[in-house]
């Protein structure tokens, strides 16, 4: 991607500039659903706003067709030609990307296949010290990703029903809000991470140090 | 052009961080010229209640200070950035 005002050219997968007079700049990438059904985005947030185009005649909200189909389904990585050489995993695995910043500054990287996620919706991890809850709903593709503490206490969490999750004390999580619905914990919110749904091919060649989560 | 500018949910920022990217020595190879695939930069939106989207269409949503919007992926496909304010944020969502 470019910016008007200077043409720098930017990574839009970490959010720095790598070309141009802003280069060795960096974006802060914030938090986001990354992807998610449109019907579970609006039951949780009645009031969202959506995006509308200007067409011929008014306005449009959604196409319902896919134009990149076809390079989902396929094997090809990218479209500029480079070689990915990573193959822990087969270039088109779908994973989440997630990064955390430790104590001492730096940051460690590990990628969550999205096959884990067929058996529950939620895994508890710790990356880099970091008690994590890392969450994908295969009906609604909704991704996020928690720390799975509430002030200092960390609790440990299960799949119940969609995007809702029940942790050891027995609170229930909305885990598209990342609101607890129930118990003491009520209205609390749990502190969301950036998340990103990332074909491993992409993610591993800007972060070729990460690792990947296995059970 | 007024308001600005870029492009994932990114906010400017002047940190520098500690690369562990070696992509940095790929070379940069120019596939279509600047806004072959044209950003949004003045977007509109329309209510939840009225919208024309399939239930199970997937989209971004974003949610700043009680504010939400939520973006159509395959509308996303042709144009893969939109220069938006979300609760008071500027931010470039990216697809």
């Amino acid at each position: 991607m470019y910016d008007h005002q200077t043409r720098s050219l930017w990574s839009h997968i970490t959010g720095k500039a790598i070309q141009g007079p802003l280069k060795g700049k960096q974006l802060k990438t914030l938090v986001s659903m990354p992807q998610i059904a449109w019907k579970t985005w609006q039951l949780n947030y009645p009031e969202t706003e959506v995006l509308s185009l200007p067409t011929v005649g008014g306005t449009r909200e959604g196409i319902n067709r896919d134009n990149y189909a076809d390079y989902h389904a396929s094997q090809r990585a990218g479209v500029s030609g480079t070689e990915y050489t990573d193959d822990r995993l087969p270039n088109k695995s779908l994973v989440i990307g997630v990064q955390v910043q430790t104590k001492d500054g730096k940051r460690q990287f590990r990628a969550y296949p999205i096959t884990h996620f067929t058996e529950t919706a939620v895994i508890n991890d710790t990356l880099g010290k970091v008690p994590l809850l890392i969450f994908h709903d295969k009906s609604s593709f909704a991704t996020a990703v928690f720390k799975r503490n509430v002030a200092e206490d960390v609790r440990t969490f299960r799949a119940q029903d969609g995007h809702f999750v029940v942790d050891n004390t027995g609170t229930l999580w909305n885990l598209v809000t990342g609101e607890a619905t129930s118990g003491t914990d009520k209205g609390k919110r749990l502190e969301r991470l950036p998340a990103v749904n990332i074909y491993w091919f992409a993610w591993a060649r800007y972060y070729p140090r990460t690792t990947i989560y296995r059970p | 052009m007024k308001n600005h500018t870029l492009v994932l949910i990114l906010l400017l920022a002047t940190t520098a961080c500690a690369s562990a990217e070696n992509y940095s020595e790929d070379p940069i190879r120019t596939l279509l010229p600047f806004d072959a695939i044209p950003a949004i930069t003045e977007p509109q939106f329309v209510s939840a209640g009225v919208a024309k989207l399939a239930p199970d269409a997937p989209v971004i949503g974003v949610t700043f200070n009680d504010e939400s919007h939520a973006y159509s992926l395959y509308l996303l496909n042709g144009h893969e950035i939109v220069n938006d304010v979300v609760g008071g944020q500027n931010i470039a969502t990216t697809w």
